[in-house]
C-alpha cells in the first residue's frame, strides 16, 4: 500500500541551512520537501499556496520573524503543523511558540538526531519538545509558565543571565568558572559583572554577595 | 587513518554524507558554500565591529551560529555563540578577540574538511579575510 508523503516546507534565511536540511530529510522516503522559504513573508506565502503538512520554521528570520509568521498562521485556517527550529532553548520563546500553535521545537544542533522523528510525531498528532514526544502538553505548558513567570520579588533590573552570574558569584565561583559554565568569554563575564555592579550600586564581589543575600537574589536566579 | 573529531560533529557530517551519497559533488559544494558564507559573515562582522554596530554584530553572530550548528561545525558555532552573547551584554571589548577565535575555528574546520572531503576544500589562505 502506497504511503502518502509528508509534505514539508523549510523556512530559514540561511541558504546553507536550507540545503543541509533538505538533504538530511532525503534519508526518509516518506518525507518530501515541497518548498523552501528565505524569510517569514515567503514562509507565509508558501504555507498558504502549498498547504504543506509540516512547516519547519526558523525563529530568527528577516522581514517577518518566525514568531510573527507563527502568530499570523494561528489566525488562519491552515492545517499545517509548525515545527520551530531554534539555536538555543529560551523557555519563554518555547512557551510562546506552543501557545501560538507550534507542534514541536527542535534545537539546531539536534536536527540530525531528532528532526525526522519530530516530523513523524507531529503528524501523528503528538507534540515534540526536548528531543521527545510530549505525553502531557498541559503539564508542559504549566511548567513552562511557572518557569517563565515574572519573579515575585525585585530583581533590580538584572537580566536572567546577570542573575545567573550573581548566583555563581555568591557560590564563590571565579570569572573563569562562570565563563566555563556558560560557554562565554571571561571578558563577557566581566562585562556582565560591571553591568550588575552599576545596576545594584555595589563596588566589589563581596558587596555584591552581601547585597544578593540581603535581597534574596540567589533564589531569583535559581528559579529562572 | 581516523580523522580527529575536533571541529566537526561527526554524527551530523556522516548523516549528511550518507544522505547525499548519490551526489558527492553536491556534498562537497555544500560545505564549501558553508565555508565561503562563514568567511563572508566574518568579514561583515569585522565591518560591523569597526562601525560599532552592535545589533548587527549580534544578528550576524546568530546567523553564523545557526548555520554552523546545522552543518556540525561545532567550534565555529561555539565562538559565534560567545560573540552573540557578548553583543547582547554590550561587551564590545571582547569582539576582536572573539572574532579571532571564530576565524581560527573556521580555519581549523576548513582544514579538517579538507582531510575528509574527497576533492578537498580550498586551502585556508586562499579565502582568509
Amino acid at each position: 500500500m502506497a504511503v502518502n508523503p509528508i509534505r514539508v516546507v523549510i523556512a530559514d534565511d540561511h541558504p546553507v541551512v536550507r540545503v543541509g536540511l533538505r538533504n538530511m530529510l532525503l534519508v526518509d522516503p516518506v518525507i518530501e520537501v515541497v518548498g523552501e522559504a528565505r524569510d517569514g513573508v515567503e514562509a507565509l506565502e508558501m504555507a498558504r499556496k502549498l498547504d504543506p503538512d509540516v512547516l519547519l520554521l526558523d525563529l530568527a528570520m528577516p522581514n517577518v520573524a518566525g514568531m510573527d509568521a507563527l502568530r499570523e498562521m494561528t489566525g488562519s485556517s491552515l492545517h499545517t503543523r509548525t515545527v520551530v527550529l531554534t539555536g538555543l532553548i529560551d523557555k519563554r520563546q518555547v512557551l510562546e511558540a506552543l501557545q501560538l500553535g507550534a507542534r514541536g521545537v527542535v534545537l539546531k544542533d539536534a536536527i540530525v538526531e531528532h528532526l525526522t522523528a519530530c516530523i513523524h510525531a507531529v503528524m501523528q498528532g503528538q507534540y515534540w519538545l526536548d528531543g521527545h514526544p510530549v505525553q502531557n502538553l498541559v503539564q508542559v505548558l504549566r511548567d513552562l509558565a511557572t518557569q517563565t513567570a515574572p519573579p515575585p520579588r525585585r530583581t533590580f533590573g538584572l537580566t536572567a543571565r546577570e542573575l545567573e552570574v550573581v548566583n555563581l558569584i555568591t557560590e564563590g565561583c571565579t570569572n573563569k568558572d562562570i565563563a566555563k559554565a556558560f560557554g562565554i568569554s571571561e571578558e563577557t563575564v566581566k562585562r556582565h559583572l560591571t553591568n550588575v555592579f552599576n545596576k545594584l550600586g555595589v563596588g566589589n564581589r563581596l558587596e555584591l554577595a552581601l547585597f544578593a543575600l540581603n535581597h534574596n537574589l540567589m533564589t531569583e536566579a535559581e528559579s529562572k | 587513518m581516523p580523522v580527529k573529531e575536533t571541529h566537526l560533529t561527526n554524527a551530523v557530517y556522516e548523516q549528511l554524507r550518507q544522505a547525499m551519497a548519490a551526489d558527492p559533488a553536491g556534498f562537497t559544494a555544500l560545505y564549501q558554500d558553508y565555508l565561503a558564507d562563514a568567511r563572508e559573515t566574518l568579514s561583515i562582522l569585522r565591518e560591523s565591529v569597526q562601525a560599532r554596530h552592535i545589533e548587527n554584530v549580534r544578528a550576524k553572530a546568530h546567523y553564523l551560529r545557526s548555520g554552523s550548528l546545522v552543518l556540525g561545525a561545532a567550534d565555529v558555532a561555539r565562538g559565534a555563540a560567545m560573540l552573540e552573547e557578548a553583543a547582547i551584554a554590550g561587551d564590545s571589548g571582547s569582539f576582536e578577540v572573539l572574532l579571532e577565535k571564530i576565524e581560527m575555528a573556521v580555519n581549523a574546520t576548513q582544514a579538517e574538511l579538507s582531510e575528509r572531503l574527497e576533492s578537498g576544500a580550498p586551502p585556508a589562505d586562499e579565502t582568509a579575510v
